[in-house]
Formats: C-alpha cells, sequence, structure tokens
C-alpha cells in the first residue's frame, strides 16, 4: 500500500528499487560510447566553428586525467592513509588555486597565489571537518571513500565561484576605481570602501549555486546522486548524500570566494590603499 | 596655512605633468588652478589625496608632511568632487548616505529635510532620490557629488570642474552655496564665470 505525501514518496522510491547490481562498463563499451562524438564533431565541422581541434584535444585530456585520477584513486582507496588522502587534497587545493588565479584574468603573482592558496585550503578543511567528520562521522579520519570525492566536488564548485568572484571584485574596482576613491577621499577606510565591491562580488559568486538550488531535481538529476544510483545505492541514500552535498558546496563556495577576498586584500594593496596594478592582464 | 604644496615634480611616463609646482592654501580661502585639459589639474587632486605618489615634492597639511601613514587622517579632513562622478548603480538616496556610514563620518546621517532644501538650492526635484543614480545626466550626478560634499561638512573641500556641467542658473546658486561661505575650498576650472569668483587663481601651464 502506498501512502501519498513525504512518507508516500519514500515508499515509492524502495518500491521501485530494482536490482541494484551494477553493470560494469568493458572499455570496448566506452570505446563505443566514443562514437557519439562523431555527431558534434560534424556539426561543428559543418558551420566551420574552427572548434574541432580542440574537442580532440578536449576529449583527450579529459580521458587521459580522468583514467590517471582513477588509477591514483584505487591506490588511494586500497591505501586509505589519511596522510595520504590530506596530501591528494593539498595537490587538488593547489591545482585549483593556480587554475583560479588563471581563469579570473589575473597575474600569477605571489601576492595573489599565496592568499587564494590559503582562502580555499582553510575553506575545504573547515567543510571537511563538519561535513565528514560531524555530519557523516567517519569511521577513520579522511576516509578516502567519502574524503576525496566530497572534496572534488565542494573544490571543483569553489573554484568556479573563487573565479566569478575573484575576477568582479578586482575587475569590477579597476573600472570604477572612481568610485572607489572618492570613498577613500570622503575618510572611509580601505575595508568600507571596498564594501560594493565586495557585495557585488559575493552576489555575482552566489547567484549561479542558488540558481542550481532551486532547480535541482526539477531541471536535471546531479552527477553525484545520479553516479551513486548508478553504482547500487537506494535513489534516498543518494539524495540524502546530494542534499548533504549541495549544502557543503553552497557554504563551501561563499566562505572561499570570503575569504579569497579577504587574505588577497592584504597583499594586493599598497600602503596608500591603491591595489597593485600589476596584477591585471593588460 | 591649511593645506601647501611644495616643489611638486610628477611624470606620468614620459610625460612630465608638474616641475617644480608650488601652492599655498589658507583656511577660508577659495583658491581656483586653472588651465586648460590635460595640464594636469585633475592629477594634483590624486597626489594630494595620496592615489598617486610625486616623485619629488612633499605636501603638506597643517605643516604636517602627508605620507602613508598619516594619509589615512587627512583623508577624513577632505571632501572630494572628482570631474566625471560615477559612484554606483543604487538610488539617489542610498548614494548620498552611503558615505555617512563610514566609521570615520563626524557628522550624523543628514535627515530628509536637510537633503530636500540643498537639492533646492542645487536645482533637483526631489522626485531624483528614488532614481537610479546611474541613470542621472552628468550634470545631474554633478550635483548630486556636491551636495555630498556639502553634506560631510569638511574642512577641506575639493572640487574637480565643480561648474563643468551646470547651467548658468545652477553656477549661480552653487557659487552663492559655496563660494561666500567660511569653507576652504582648493578648485580647479577653467570656467570663466567660477574661476572670477575664487578669492585666488594659479594659472597652471602644460608642460
Amino acid at each position: 500500500m502506498i501512502r501519498f505525501g513525504w512518507n508516500g514518496v519514500i515508499e515509492l522510491l524502495k518500491f521501485n528499487q530494482i536490482d541494484m547490481e551494477i553493470i560494469e562498463l568493458s572499455w570496448f563499451q566506452l570505446a563505443i560510447g566514443f562514437l557519439s562524438l562523431l555527431i558534434p564533431g560534424a556539426i561543428l565541422w559543418w558551420f566551420k566553428t574552427g572548434l574541432n581541434r580542440k574537442m580532440v584535444i578536449a576529449t583527450i585530456r579529459m580521458t587521459l586525467q580522468l583514467l590517471f585520477v582513477g588509477y591514483y584513486l584505487e591506490y588511494i582507496f586500497e591505501y586509505d592513509n589519511p596522510w595520504l588522502n590530506l596530501a591528494w587534497i593539498l595537490v587538488m587545493v593547489v591545482v585549483a588555486d593556480f587554475a583560479t588565479i588563471d581563469r579570473s584574468d589575473l597575474r600569477q603573482k605571489v601576492s595573489l597565489i599565496v592568499p587564494i592558496f590559503g582562502a580555499t585550503f582553510l575553506g575545504i578543511v573547515m567543510i571537511d571537518f563538519f561535513f565528514l567528520e560531524v555530519v557523516i562521522q567517519l569511521r577513520t579520519i579522511l576516509e578516502a571513500q567519502y574524503a576525496i570525492p566530497i572534496t572534488g566536488m565542494v573544490l571543483g564548485n569553489c573554484l568556479r565561484s573563487n573565479v566569478i568572484g575573484i575576477n568582479d571584485f578586482y575587475y569590477n574596482l579597476k573600472e570604477n576605481q572612481e568610485r572607489y576613491q572618492f570613498y577613500l577621499a570622503s575618510g572611509a577606510t580601505r575595508s568600507e570602501a571596498l564594501y560594493p565591491f565586495f557585495q557585488r562580488a559575493l552576489q555575482k559568486s552566489a547567484n549561479p549555486t542558488l540558481a542550481s538550488m532551486a532547480t535541482i531535481g526539477l531541471v536535471s538529476l546531479p552527477g553525484m546522486m545520479t553516479g551513486q544510483i548508478l553504482s547500487g545505492s537506494s535513489p534516498m541514500t543518494a539524495i540524502q548524500y546530494q542534499i548533504m552535498i549541495m549544502l557543503a558546496i553552497f557554504t563551501g563556495t561563499i566562505l572561499s570566494v570570503f575569504l579569497a577576498i579577504i587574505f588577497s586584500n592584504r597583499f594586493v594593496f599598497f600602503e596608500n590603499d591603491m591595489p597593485d596594478p600589476s596584477i591585471y592582464k593588460g | 596655512m591649511l593645506l601647501e604644496g611644495k616643489n611638486i615634480d610628477f611624470k606620468y611616463g614620459n610625460e612630465i605633468i608638474f616641475k617644480d609646482f608650488s601652492f599655498e592654501l589658507n583656511e577660508g580661502e577659495k583658491l581656483v588652478l586653472k588651465g586648460e585639459s590635460g595640464s594636469g589639474k585633475s592629477t594634483l587632486f590624486r597626489l594630494i589625496l595620496g592615489f598617486e605618489h610625486p616623485n619629488n615634492g612633499e605636501f603638506l597639511y597643517n605643516g604636517s608632511i602627508l605620507k602613508n601613514d598619516t594619509l589615512k587622517s587627512f583623508r577624513k579632513e577632505t571632501a572630494w568632487l572628482p570631474q566625471d562622478l560615477n559612484i554606483g548603480n543604487g538610488s539617489v538616496k542610498e548614494v548620498i548616505e552611503y558615505p555617512f556610514q563610514f566609521k570615520s563620518s563626524s557628522v550624523e546621517k543628514p535627515d530628509p529635510a536637510t537633503i530636500k532644501n540643498l537639492l533646492i538650492d542645487l536645482r533637483l526635484e526631489s522626485s531624483i532620490l528614488e532614481k537610479s543614480f546611474s541613470d542621472l545626466s552628468t550634470g545631474q550626478r554633478q550635483r548630486i557629488g556636491i551636495l555630498i560634499c556639502i553634506l560631510m561638512n569638511k574642512p577641506l573641500m575639493l572640487l574637480d570642474e565643480p561648474t563643468s556641467a551646470l547651467d548658468r542658473e545652477s553656477k549661480v546658486k552653487l557659487a552663492d552655496l559655496l563660494l561666500n561661505s567660511d569653507r576652504t575650498i582648493l578648485s580647479t576650472s577653467h570656467d570663466p564665470f567660477w574661476v572670477e569668483r575664487c578669492d585666488r587663481i594659479i594659472e597652471i601651464q602644460p608642460n
């Protein structure tokens, strides 16, 4: 008997659970999947977009990177040492740090690399501690099966938000420097004069995550949940993890943008409160 | 003497903007720097406020040299009107009230009656308060900037071309409000109406 309401939905999901045995993909089956690229390849070639070479390179990179990570993660999961897991998280943060600065159209300067690394790392440590140790309560510290994918997902989203937030903050400041200087000349402290720029950067970086939170499940099924269902978890378990990861992503993105701007402000500005113009590309 | 510039040299790239330039501004005085566009009038304000550093020379405020550590307290004493004021997309009311939220602001947030009286003095409708600041014309933005500078009531006003986008009647009102007061004003202008009404003129020649 299926009841209505939230409990009804849960029962419906349980009722509809099919045999969750996972179908293993062979390398041959995966290779067949690559044939689908003939369609976008043909469309892009027909319209002379000039993107075919880029598509091939991106596909090769995606495949090699994921294969490398796959092999590495198999090793990490098997060994499951908290120090090794922490080292892997550090590697991910370093890569995210350089990618954030590069995609924000800023120069790779120590005054940006160090504070953005610090902000991303501190943000991730706080999120991991709360969600892995307090919410999930892992059996061992930084257990690879949970720590690596959850950190990776939060970090990937932090990277996207940091790029939007940091780019908007510094380029808005460059384009509207008279506004900033007007406030300084009126006696504002640096942080008071930067407040409107900070406010807009937070709005811009939070909006995409908020929009995806508002439509999740209706417009698209999120990747993590889909992956969990495909690998045999019940839909309800997958949903619980998905809700948790959305909370972790939103908290992590806001926290890392906030910390990245606060920390970088300490290094990027001269004593006369003017930003170092050499951080900008072009 | 309130403000003094001593032997200022300033180059922008290879272009010499100021060479051995000096001036003195006494308390209550209305000093105008007159010069053509590109003669460096606006740059002088940026130098005084410490946004740029002169290659040589120094500025003194109340006898103390302006350096990085004294700039912050100096900026609490100033109200600056840049030539093209672009201070945000919020409503005019929000833009006017924002500087009064600073910790340094010794003046209370202005009450609506004071703002409305000043709007009338500057020939602006009070309905302008609800408009978006970015939708205003250059002349309206300039008058709102002047209004903020007056409301801040600082010991030193730095006005960059304050009449450049104003009609004759607004200029008369502005001159009456500012030049007939006991405020200390350093301005730049090449508008004869404003220049003739200031206490003293320094001509800046392009180098």
